[in-house]
């Protein structure tokens, strides 16, 4: 076969248009254009988008969690609240069917529930993500993590304790599962204690490795450490007294407080029933009232002082002034008032002693109702102290131009108006210091108190005398304590049931102070309705006034001011009793 | 000039392997400053898990038990007491 070279085929020999040709090179052409119009859009006109793309296959942002701050005691030493690491147990129902039954025993015994309870919750395979138990322990976890059960996965969480327990537990408050306060003091300072959770920009490697750092760091800030202003010895010493007279007194409740007289501070502050804030399943129910700030009451014979010292100060009457309180029943416009015994003819110290109503109603007829509504609220009822609490009870003090005559003398024997025993401890301090009602606070005080003067510095030491009186040997004796002298008042105040003063349910009271010399404490105690029988105030809580009173002098290391029998003769430096 | 170039494209290898050693010796760096941080963590959780259990063992209620039962102590009185002079008397509780 002749061989044709290719040039010379036949086939070529045709002449093709030459627009044919033009119009390939323009369609090349064209296409060059468009390819280079978009990668110009692409890297020039439209990067963040692809950029941001690319950085999310390797840059990841990490959130560093912030440490919620803890909380101590006054003294710096006693840690009452902190928190640390717990991981939550979470399941993928649909994975979990691979687990055999020997596992997920294993993994029920280990979080202590019961392999039902665990089979149910994984049993809607719709659902991606279930969590099985919460606040699960580090060293379970890790327990959990060895068993390798498919379909259980781990995240890490924070869990609070409270070593206290129910000592503390109406102060504190507690957070809930997400580390956030919504109780208490954990509340109050929820934004101090909570901190703030900071953030780094990272770029990782195919392993998951942290490489470096794109952007500066932003430091989590950790959560301040508070310190409270109560003393966890103190406060123990208050609980053990009110729960043993609960228990004797078959009472249905109780709440106490300790006041530092020179700071405001509060020294200790106990309700019962109280409940373990460390178990979420106990955190329910009535034991949940803060009742000493929350709950109001009729505040009974324990107002009797102030009105006294309101009397006093106005000069409306004087220690000598004469009361004929007659036979124990006295009608006062239209209205019996009765005594509990005959008093006979009494001066003022006597009808706080004796806590004559009668003589009462005599005072606050001296007295204006505008004069006493301005005098009580100066000392802070009716108002909220400023204590900075949740929910902290303003109690009740009615208009003074709405005072029925009989309610101007039924209030200055402390009914018709309630308060919280807060609020009354707090009034307590004008006796306890020169006639100025010092600020409260909760958290350890850094400067110094600010406090308001409502009487003058020469009452409140009348008063002082007359308060002592009221504890002594012929008053409240159940108050007195060895080596120390106190002053203070009882109350016994009907409780209202259904509209009514009841005649079976009481709220037995006790608030004063001590050392009279000078003092450094106010206590203030109530108990409510004693069942045990006995239900006067200086039957019921002056004992526990006495037992706070002692205790917490002696951890506070005040000498003793009244004249002791002791049974030490001679110390071994030679120093002697007094 | 050709032991000009020669000379410069020698410090130009130097400049770039030292680059790689510096860019390789701040990696390592930086993973040990990772170990360090997560260590420093740790111990500050275990420090927490130390406090907390140093707590719940000074715990008011645990030492009154232990004193009052197991050692047989009782409270101090004021009659049982020996004050001296001029201690300075704390405020407000223990400091």
């Amino acid at each position: 076969m002749k061989r044709i070279p290719f040039f010379n085929s036949p086939v070529l020999d045709r002449q093709m248009p030459v627009w044919r040709a033009k119009l390939v090179f323009l369609l090349l052409m064209l296409g060059f254009v468009a390819l280079f119009a978009k990668a110009l859009y692409v890297q020039g006109m439209d990067d963040e988008f692809l950029q941001a793309q690319g950085e999310r296959r390797y840059e990841r942002t990490l959130v560093l969690p912030a440490t919620r701050g803890k909380i101590f005691d006054r003294s710096g030493s006693v840690v009452l609240a902190s928190s640390v690491p717990a991981r939550a147990i979470w399941a993928i129902p649909e994975d979990t069917r691979a687990a055999s039954p020997a596992q997920l025993a294993e993994l029920a015994k280990l979080l202590d529930m019961d392999v039902s309870g665990i089979t149910a919750r994984v049993a809607d395979t719709k659902r991606t993500f279930v969590y099985i138990k919460r606040q699960v322990s580090l060293d379970v976890a890790d327990k959990i993590r060895k068993l390798n059960v498919p379909g259980f996965h781990q995240l890490g969480e924070m869990r609070r304790f409270y070593p206290e327990g129910s000592l503390m537990a109406h102060v504190l408050g507690f957070t809930n599962i997400e580390d956030e306060g919504i109780e208490g003091v954990e509340l109050a300072f929820n934004e101090a204690l909570s901190g703030r959770a900071g953030s780094r920009r990272v770029i990782k490697d195919r392993l998951g490795r942290v490489i470096e750092d794109v952007q500066a760091v932003v430091p989590p800030v950790d959560g301040k450490d508070l310190h409270v202003s109560i003393d966890a010895g103190l406060q123990y010493d208050t609980y053990m007294a009110l729960k043993k007279a609960m228990e004797e007194h078959k009472a249905l409740a109780a709440a106490g407080i300790v006041l530092d007289v020179q700071t405001g501070e509060v020294l200790a502050l106990v309700n019962l029933p109280s409940y373990d804030p460390n178990d979420r399943g106990d955190r329910k129910g009535a034991a949940l009232r803060n009742r000493a700030m929350v709950d109001t009451f009729e505040p009974g014979s324990t107002m009797k002082p102030f009105t006294v010292a309101l009397a006093l100060d106005r000069q409306k009457i004087s220690t000598n002034t004469k009361f004929d309180t007659g036979n124990g029943r006295y009608r006062f416009k239209g209205h019996t008032i009765s005594d509990v015994s005959r008093n006979g003819t009494v001066n003022a110290a006597d009808i706080v002693r004796r806590s004559s109503n009668i003589g009462m109603a005599m005072i606050s007829e001296k007295l204006s109702a505008q004069e006493m509504w301005t005098a009580f609220s100066e000392l802070g009822f009716g108002r909220a102290p400023e204590t900075n609490f949740p929910g902290v009870a303003e109690g009740r003090l009615r208009p003074w131009e709405r005072w029925r005559p009989i309610e101007q003398a039924t209030m200055a024997y402390g009914y018709g108006l309630s308060v919280s025993l807060l609020q009354l401890a707090q009034a307590y301090t004008v006796f306890a210091r020169d006639g100025d009602m010092v600020s409260l606070s909760l958290v350890k005080r850094e400067g110094a108190a600010t406090s308001k003067q409502v009487f003058s510095p020469q009452i409140a030491r009348q008063l002082r005398d007359i308060l002592e009186a009221a504890a002594g040997p012929d008053g409240a004796r159940l108050a007195q304590v060895e080596g120390y002298r106190v002053a203070g008042k009882s109350g016994t105040a009907r409780k209202i049931v259904n509209g009514k003063y009841s005649k079976s349910d009481y709220r037995s009271s006790f608030v004063g102070f001590a050392p009279v010399s000078n003092p450094r404490i106010v206590v203030a105690v109530t108990i409510d309705e004693p069942r045990g029988g006995a239900y006067y105030g200086g039957r019921v809580a002056a004992p526990v006034f006495a037992d706070v009173v002692a205790s917490s002098l002696r951890r506070m290391g005040v000498q003793p001011d009244a004249p002791i029998d002791s049974m030490v003769a001679i110390g071994p430096n030679g120093e002697k009793a007094r | 000039m050709g032991r000009m170039c020669m000379l410069l494209a020698a410090a130009l290898m130097v400049s770039a392997i030292s680059l790689v050693t510096a860019r390789h010796q701040s990696r390592q760096l930086f993973v040990a400053v990772e170990r360090l941080e997560d260590r420093s963590r740790e111990l500050d959780i275990e420090w927490r898990r130390l406090q907390l259990e140093r707590a719940e063992l000074a715990r008011n209620a645990r030492i009154d038990h232990i004193a009052r039962q197991d050692l047989g102590m009782v409270t101090a009185t004021p009659d049982r007491s020996i004050y001296l002079d001029r201690v300075p008397v704390l405020q407000g509780g223990r400091q």
